[in-house]
């Protein structure tokens, strides 16, 4: 049976746009598992069922990681002066602020990755209409979260992001290195995880002590 | 011994060094990279060069040339290290992470492997500087350099390109590949970051980048279009020509008007983007060896010229930077003038923005040699100890200006 193309696009841009908007503590872990749900469909139709695990695990892996990352974190005692969810740098107020930008960004990603989708091959597979384009959609958000990336986190889910679109494109390439290649660009993704966990961990702890300091 | 082994000694040398090493014992630090140094002399060479476009085949070893420039870079990371006036000991952390992954970066031919180790790199550092210092420039680093190894990560699927030599699958390559290239070097448009972190952090914080990075990718991108980059060869020779002049005109002015703190670090992105246009506008012998002995005299004065004014070596200083200034026969002449040859085989155009680009170098070695800065001496023999080592760095400098061929021959291979 047949897989509509336009179906496996949509859950893609759904997954990325998702990625795209998050913010929080665990906002790189969120957008790990939006991704992989999103992408793994278009996995799973062209390489099957060990395509889906492999972005499956790399969700549990970073959803395991960053959890393991904030334990780490508020347990050991080496000490980090970062907060990633604090912005480095306050910029003036503004009409449109880090969400609206990155809302144009996703919107201007539509063309750039319907090009690509329709005149990048990839692998040994010819062009066909609407393979790449929800890899190169959640790639290039990805980077566009990454140029107005105002925190830690932001970089964090950024390189998640491009790391789970680019295990995914390697997916597609087929061929025997297809899998190993998927495993080494999605461990970008379990990594980011993990920091990003670490780095709330340290700052989430230093904020309890404050506050146990002022009381 | 394999460059993972020499890789992993880096890298659990620095984390060790940035756990276990105290104030009074932070210039241990330096033996992180000459450990590093030490076993790269060990490494089971190569005979062919690795180019990053191939497969996902692993590490397949280091060449004379790479074995070359990661020994180089680490005894000046190491020089850098010492002649700090005070050194933070965590920097060992990012010197080891970012001297492992140039390592596997220079040993790999592997698109994807490459990309992941400058991610590394370059996540390691950037986390550093905002920790260090948060802040626009720090965080435009994240972004720039950031999106720079995203390009890199993002080129792997379509590589290798075997039956695919014309056209669009090539030229995006060859887009995403010359947008990395420029990011990691902080050629302009992509080089505000580096100039804003050059800016805003003490030299030893930016070593790492400018002495261990920046030689590797270097290398790296002279090497690409050697490989089978079918009709991408033309795009990312010409889009990192134009972008190299530019960011070299342009930074020469900069290296003219800005500040004195900030003049070192201008004139080494100068002649980076410099060496980057050459050797990929112009990529005959010329360039390459141009290239070579630009990159063995700023990693032989570096350690110098990263120390900070205001802490000593004032005579050292002024003769690092006429050895810079490109004056005959200081080894940076040497190295633009066949730069020159090499672009002014190509067209007019080239040749006139690469004399501006010198022009304004030259006049910021001058404006930098007349500085006066006020240093109280210190007769201690302690003290005497950096000014000795910085004088016989000087040596090696005028050796190069003296036998240049030769030298970088012998460093990084003929």
């Amino acid at each position: 049976m047949g897989v509509s193309a336009p179906l496996l696009s949509a859950a893609g841009v759904i997954a990325a746009v998702v990625a795209m908007m998050v913010d929080g503590r665990r906002a790189v872990a969120i957008a790990v598992v939006f991704l992989a749900a999103g992408l793994a469909p278009t996995a799973a139709t062209f390489v099957g069922a060990p395509g889906a695990l492999v972005l499956g695990g790399c969700a549990v892996a970073a959803v395991l990681l960053a959890w393991a990352g904030w334990l780490g974190g508020r347990v050991l005692p080496w000490l980090s002066r970062l907060d990633p969810t604090i912005p480095a740098f306050a910029p003036a107020d503004r009409l449109f602020g880090p969400r609206s930008s990155r809302a144009f960004g996703a919107a201007v990603a539509l063309p750039v990755a319907s090009w690509v989708s329709f005149n990048v091959p990839i692998g040994q597979i010819a062009t066909v209409g609407g393979l790449l384009f929800p890899i190169a959609y959640a790639w290039t958000c990805g980077v566009i979260r990454l140029l107005v990336a105002r925190t830690v986190e932001d970089l964090a889910v950024a390189v998640a992001m491009v790391g789970i679109a680019t295990g995914t494109a390697w997916l597609l390439r087929s061929g025997n290195d297809s899998f190993p290649g998927a495993v080494l660009a999605c461990v970008a993704a379990p990594l980011a995880a993990f920091l990003a966990g670490w780095l709330n961990g340290r700052s989430s702890r230093r904020a309890g002590r404050v506050i146990d300091v002022e009381a | 011994m394999s460059p993972l082994v020499i890789a992993a000694v880096w890298l659990a040398l620095g984390l060790v060094s940035s756990a276990v090493l105290r104030r009074r014992t932070a210039r241990l630090v330096a033996l992180v990279p000459l450990v590093g140094v030490g076993l790269t002399l060990l490494v089971t060479r190569s005979s062919t060069a690795a180019v990053p476009l191939g497969g996902l085949t692993g590490i397949t070893g280091l060449d004379r040339t790479g074995e070359g420039v990661l020994v180089a870079a680490g005894i000046s990371m190491a020089l850098v290290v010492l002649f700090q006036p005070s050194i933070d000991v965590s920097v060992g952390r990012a010197v080891g992470v970012v001297g492992a992954a140039a390592t596997v970066a220079m040993a790999s031919s592997d698109p994807l492997v490459t990309a992941l180790a400058l991610t590394a790199a370059v996540a390691t550092l950037v986390l550093r500087w905002i920790g260090q210092s948060p802040g626009k420039a720090t965080l435009a680093a994240g972004r720039v350099a950031g999106t720079g190894t995203a390009a890199l990560i993002a080129a792997s699927p379509f590589l290798p390109l075997t039956g695919f030599t014309t056209g669009a699958r090539p030229v995006v390559v060859g887009v995403l590949l010359a947008t990395g290239v420029a990011a990691l070097l902080a050629v302009y448009p992509l080089g505000g970051w580096a100039a804003g972190v050059i800016g805003a952090l003490k030299p030893a914080e930016i070593a790492p980048w400018l002495v261990l990075l920046v030689p590797v990718v270097l290398i790296i991108a002279e090497r690409i279009p050697g490989g089978n980059l079918g009709g991408g060869t033309p795009v990312y020779e010409h889009v990192l020509l134009v972008v190299g002049l530019g960011s070299a005109v342009w930074g020469g002015l900069w290296a003219v008007r800005g500040r004195t703190a900030m003049r070192y670090g201008r004139v080494f992105m100068v002649d980076i983007a410099l060496c980057a246009a050459a050797v990929e506008g112009a990529s005959v012998s010329p360039a390459v060896t141009g290239a070579m002995i630009i990159l063995l005299t700023h990693l032989t004065l570096a350690p110098i010229l990263l120390r900070s004014e205001d802490a000593g070596l004032r005579w050292p200083r002024r003769v690092a930077w006429a050895l810079l200034s490109g004056v005959p026969p200081s080894p940076a002449f040497w190295g633009r003038l066949l730069i020159l040859e090499a672009l002014a085989a190509g067209n007019v155009g080239s040749t006139i923005a690469a004399v501006i680009a010198m022009g304004a170098i030259f006049i910021a070695a001058v404006m930098a040699c007349s500085t006066t800065v006020r240093v109280f001496p210190e007769q201690r023999w302690r003290t005497r100890l950096p000014d000795l080592a910085a004088w016989m760095l000087i040596a090696i400098g005028v050796a190069v200006g003296l036998a240049p061929q030769s030298l970088a021959g012998f460093v990084f291979g003929h």
